[in-house]
């Protein structure tokens, strides 16, 4: 039986896809970025949940209500006292001033957080970004090998071809495996709303938000709270009167276990989003896989079995006819 | 030949020379093995990045950017040993359980503690103390802080008062980027 053995410009070709997806992880920087990315994701998995979500919305609501109840209660004792109150009461309205714009600010930032918690599971279901560019160099390094062996062992061409063709099959289905073609654009939309989100300088002003809200609860609690009692109202009907208050009070600590953390993961992201933002667009990443397994598949068909001319001059030597070899003629 | 008179020669020299040297070089620094007790004005301060600095309704003194703190179970920091936080380091809240080296203090509505991961090691030249409390952390709200770095201050061997002054970066968490500031003040005890 004539040996198979496959052209050569197709194994040429497929060292070639071989060496691209060995180079695309280090051409794109995925060692270094990828892993950051599964960092991110893995950080912001307590916070990227409905029920948090809504927690956080909740805490915003409790603040703005005490601001609401503090504007109330000055009203009031500035009828009674002569509207001297916002004197008697400095950080209180330095702190309601502040809030006119932490509260439109951070109530977009979480509604843009909120907005994307379905595009976060949809990456988060992906497969662990820091495996990403092994899904490259394994391929990668699989097709080089077997081009190695399909050049150098000839003979045995007809199973490497099989193999590299179940390599490109294996890539043009692993997104549909994957759910790539759905996730992934998912992802990439996430990443562009978080572009105003995970940067420094906005890190930086809800760092700054919460020490003024720090302040504004800490003005509630030891001044305003406490002047209504001077003023002759007891517990009872400081809470019933000035609810805002008291709920910002009793919710104060609740608000700083919840807050803090998820301030510290945004702050502690701020370079992983860019590494990940710094990667090619999430939507192509599908392309980036089906494209080279096409290739290869059309490259081993392209490839076929060759027949060296020396075998098949031996092969017309009708002295070596045999049944075996009349396909040769 | 006989080395006696020779080495008897060098000795002399030697213990005739050594005054002087310490006189002409630097006063040798003493390694202090002890407790630095917290004593009044001492506190905590946070500097925010744009070098305002983070104002705590809760401190007790009159300029809220001041968090006074007070001695703990322990009397303060010492030197030598490792004062760990206890375990669990919070309670259900966030306040800190920490309160060897300061009473744990009211921050922003929780209070925070500080404990030790090394030891620190402070030693005094003179008047002047140098050292290092690298493996100091805040411990609040269920985080704890890295606040460690080398410490200088100032130290009076009649009276055994001093000060102590660092500050330190905090890196990552809800307070990157912003810088403790910590002075703490009164009697040294030694061990």
């Amino acid at each position: 039986m004539p040996a198979e053995r496959p052209k050569r410009w197709p194994l040429v070709a497929l060292a070639v896809i071989g060496l691209a997806l060995i180079a695309a992880p280090f051409a794109f920087g995925m060692f270094g970025r990828a892993p950051k990315g599964a960092q991110m994701i893995n950080s912001f998995a307590p916070y990227m949940t409905n029920r948090r979500l809504d927690g956080f919305q909740s805490d915003l609501r409790y603040i703005d209500g005490g601001v609401l109840g503090g504007q109330a209660e000055l009203r009031a004792l500035g009828a009674a006292g002569g509207g001297r109150e916002a004197v008697r009461f400095p950080e209180f309205v330095t702190f309601e001033r502040q809030w006119r714009a932490i509260d439109p600010d951070m109530t977009s930032m979480l509604d843009t957080i909120q907005a994307n918690v379905g595009n976060y599971r949809a990456v988060a279901a992906l497969p662990s970004f820091r495996l990403f560019p092994w899904f490259f160099v394994i391929p990668g390094a699989i097709v080089l090998l077997l081009v190695g062996l399909g050049w150098l062992r000839p003979g045995r061409w007809r199973a490497t071809r099989w193999v590299l063709a179940v390599v490109g099959v294996g890539l043009v289905l692993a997104p549909v495996a994957f759910q790539m073609f759905s996730r992934a654009p998912k992802g990439a939309r996430m990443v562009s709303a978080f572009t105003t989100i995970e940067t420094r300088p906005r890190v930086e002003r809800i760092q700054i938000y919460f020490s003024e809200i720090a302040s504004g609860q800490g003005t509630v609690q030891l001044d305003l709270i406490p002047a209504l009692g001077r003023a002759g109202l007891d517990a009872r009907q400081i809470s019933s009167t000035y609810p805002g208050l008291t709920t910002l009070d009793a919710q104060w600590v609740h608000i700083l276990n919840d807050m803090t953390p998820m301030i510290g993961a945004m702050s502690d992201n701020v370079t992983n989003y860019q590494a990940v933002a710094a990667l090619p667009s999430f939507r192509l990443f599908p392309w980036f896989f089906v494209l080279p397994g096409l290739i290869i598949i059309a490259l081993v068909a392209a490839a076929g079995p060759r027949r060296r001319r020396d075998e098949a001059s031996v092969a017309r030597d009708p002295e070596f006819s045999s049944p075996l070899n009349e396909g040769v003629r | 030949m006989n080395a006696r008179p020779t080495i008897r020669l060098g000795v002399t020299l030697a213990a005739l020379a050594s005054p002087a040297l310490a006189a002409a070089g630097p006063a040798s620094a003493a390694t202090l093995k002890g407790v630095f007790n917290i004593g009044s004005g001492s506190y905590f301060r946070m500097g925010e990045p744009d070098g305002s600095f983070f104002s705590n309704p809760y401190s007790a003194d009159s300029s809220k950017t001041y968090t006074l703190i007070t001695p703990g179970s322990e009397g303060g920091l010492r030197t030598g040993v490792v004062q760990k936080a206890p375990s669990p380091a919070f309670d259900a809240k966030g306040d800190s359980r920490a309160g060897a080296i300061i009473k744990p203090t009211n921050f922003t509505g929780i209070r925070f503690g500080l404990a030790t991961t090394s030891a620190p090691a402070i030693s005094v030249s003179g008047s002047h103390l140098s050292g290092q409390v690298n493996g100091l952390v805040a411990e609040w709200n269920k985080q704890v802080f890295k606040q460690g770095n080398k410490v200088t201050g100032t130290y009076s061997a009649k009276t055994r008062r001093y000060v102590l002054t660092w500050s330190a970066l905090i890196k990552g968490g809800p307070f990157n980027g912003f810088t403790g500031y910590w002075r703490l003040q009164g009697t040294f005890s030694p061990a």
